[in-house]
């Protein structure tokens, strides 16, 4: 399977199970798109009667790139079979058993009252909360224990807005570090924050600890304000600025992002994009609001010809950026061609259920942060362990080719059949289809990877 | 090939024999938590890394 598309001046052609990528001339990106379908003869004719008159093509050019098509064809860059769906389950089940990464709801309360947030305000439904030090203990414990092999380990401090609990997220990282050692583990935290109760303590605890920190920020004042108010319904885009920039400003050049929300008030979120850059942040992530339809907030038919064209946009600008001496990062765009995912880990996908779970301030498993409150999921408890196999056995199967309308989708290798969340929320099933999101998906990996293009030429010259 | 070029990759077939070391990151703990996908993911298997 082959995907053909043409953007930002480039006329590019994916090989899907290869993982080949391949810039072409028109005359290249017709015969490859007639080729599957028709005799050499008739390629040969076609190609011809449209681009013979030009001067500088010969017929023996017209053979010669039609031979070069075949050469990459049994060289396994160009309509490559899918070999990998006999061995999807396999490859997943490498993964049996093995927890690398958990998600601690530190705080189920909130300092923000955001009518956006699928946490419902950080209360996913339930009752507010801190989880104590001994149940993040315990947390790490299970953590380890269930790990086997994995050196690695990743644990998010997440809310709600978990520097309401941040005494036990320092002590819970004294407590990991303590215990690295003996358990040949590494730990790497990240923390989720809205900002507000950062402080110089917060800013060195962060900068010391975290691999990564997610911070909250939608962008324009006007659009943040919108949505990211406290209780009093008060705006928080002028409070957590500051303490933002002296974040990252500290930061040294660690990772973070600054991570917003797009809604149906801003699908012109390239706006908010340029924000962020002219407020001096250069690691940055937009996403689709998860809204249930209906929601004022919830992306519309009518909003995706927009949404689309912003991410066509923002490549343009990353690239003019690039050039200009003033790069930035997108999330989304982040695609390094020679040293991405193996193919386990595009089949295998985000490892919701398995690798990953989420838990509660109350110790209870969850498949991931967005079932947290969803009661059915519950998968057990970081004292027992899991005990809902049925339901962990749902995502354990769900690869890539789990769900029908991904097997004739270009984009399944680089999505891996997408959130299981987003499935549920729009169909019922984890091994449903959001289209929407796949809609979303597909435009942006066409931008990364014209972008990722764009840049190694522009190394080359 | 005057008509075509083609970009350096990681050969997806090849990565089926040696693949799933699993050390990578959860896609979802770094910066979305709504709609990840694996693409922008980094292999860090240290024999890939060699390579």
């Amino acid at each position: 399977m082959i995907h053909q598309y043409k953007l930002g001046g480039y006329n590019i052609v994916l090989d899907v199970c290869s993982g080949s990528v391949h810039t072409v001339d028109d005359l290249a990106y017709d015969m490859i798109a007639l080729y599957e379908q028709h005799t050499k003869e008739e390629v040969l004719r076609q190609i011809t009667e449209k681009y013979g008159s030009q001067p500088e093509i010969t017929a023996e050019d017209i053979a010669g790139c039609y031979d070069d098509i075949t050469a990459l064809k049994e060289q396994g860059k160009l309509f490559s079979p899918d070999t990998f769906e006999p061995i999807a389950g396999t490859l997943k089940q490498k993964t049996a058993g093995v927890v690398k990464a958990l998600c601690l709801h530190i705080a189920h309360t909130c300092n923000l009252n955001c009518s956006y947030c699928f946490a419902s305000q950080g209360k996913y439904h339930g009752d507010r909360a801190v989880m104590s030090f001994e149940v993040g203990k315990q947390a790490l414990d299970f953590l380890v224990a269930n790990s086997g092999t994995r050196h690695n380990l990743e644990v998010d401090f997440f809310g709600g807005e978990p520097l309401m609990n941040f005494q036990v997220v320092k002590d819970l990282v004294a407590y990991a570090r303590s215990i690295e050692q003996e358990s040949g583990k590494h730990f790497r935290f990240t923390l989720t924050t809205n900002g507000l109760l950062i402080d110089d303590d917060v800013i060195d605890f962060a900068n010391r600890e975290c691999s990564n920190v997610v911070l909250s920020l939608d962008g324009r004042k006007e659009i943040h304000d919108r949505y990211r108010v406290d209780y009093a319904g008060n705006g928080s885009w002028e409070k957590i600025v500051p303490k933002f920039q002296k974040l990252v400003e500290a930061r040294g050049g660690k990772n973070y992002y600054m991570r917003g929300t797009f809604t149906h008030a801003n699908p012109d979120f390239l706006e908010d994009i340029k924000v962020m850059l002219d407020l001096g942040f250069n690691e940055l992530s937009m996403e689709p609001v998860v809204a249930a339809e209906g929601d004022p907030a919830a992306l519309t038919e009518d909003d995706l010809p927009i949404v689309t064209e912003q991410y066509e946009k923002l490549a343009a600008l990353m690239i003019q950026r690039r050039k200009e001496g003033k790069p930035f990062t997108f999330y989304h765009y982040m695609i390094d061609l020679t040293g991405g995912p193996c193919i386990y880990k595009r089949i295998s996908g985000c490892g919701s259920g398995t690798e990953y779970m989420a838990v509660t301030p109350w110790g209870d498993l969850y498949p991931c942060h967005q079932f947290v409150g969803e009661e059915k999921f519950r998968l057990g408890d970081i004292w027992k362990g899991v005990n809902n196999t049925s339901v962990q056995d749902d995502f354990m199967a769900c690869n890539v080719y789990a769900r029908e309308e991904c097997r004739t989708c270009w984009a399944r290798l680089y999505c891996s059949g997408g959130c299981a969340a987003n499935a549920y929320h729009a169909t019922g099933s984890v091994r449903g289809v959001y289209e929407y999101g796949c809609k979303l998906f597909r435009k942006r990996m066409e931008c990364a990877i014209m972008a990722e293009i764009d840049r190694q030429f522009s190394k080359s010259e | 090939m005057r008509h075509i070029q083609t970009i350096k990759t990681r050969s997806l077939c090849e990565s089926a024999k040696n693949g799933g070391c699993g050390e990578c990151q959860t896609s979802c703990q770094s910066a979305c938590k709504t709609s990840c996908g694996i693409a922008n993911q980094q292999c860090e298997s240290k024999q890939q890394k060699k390579q």
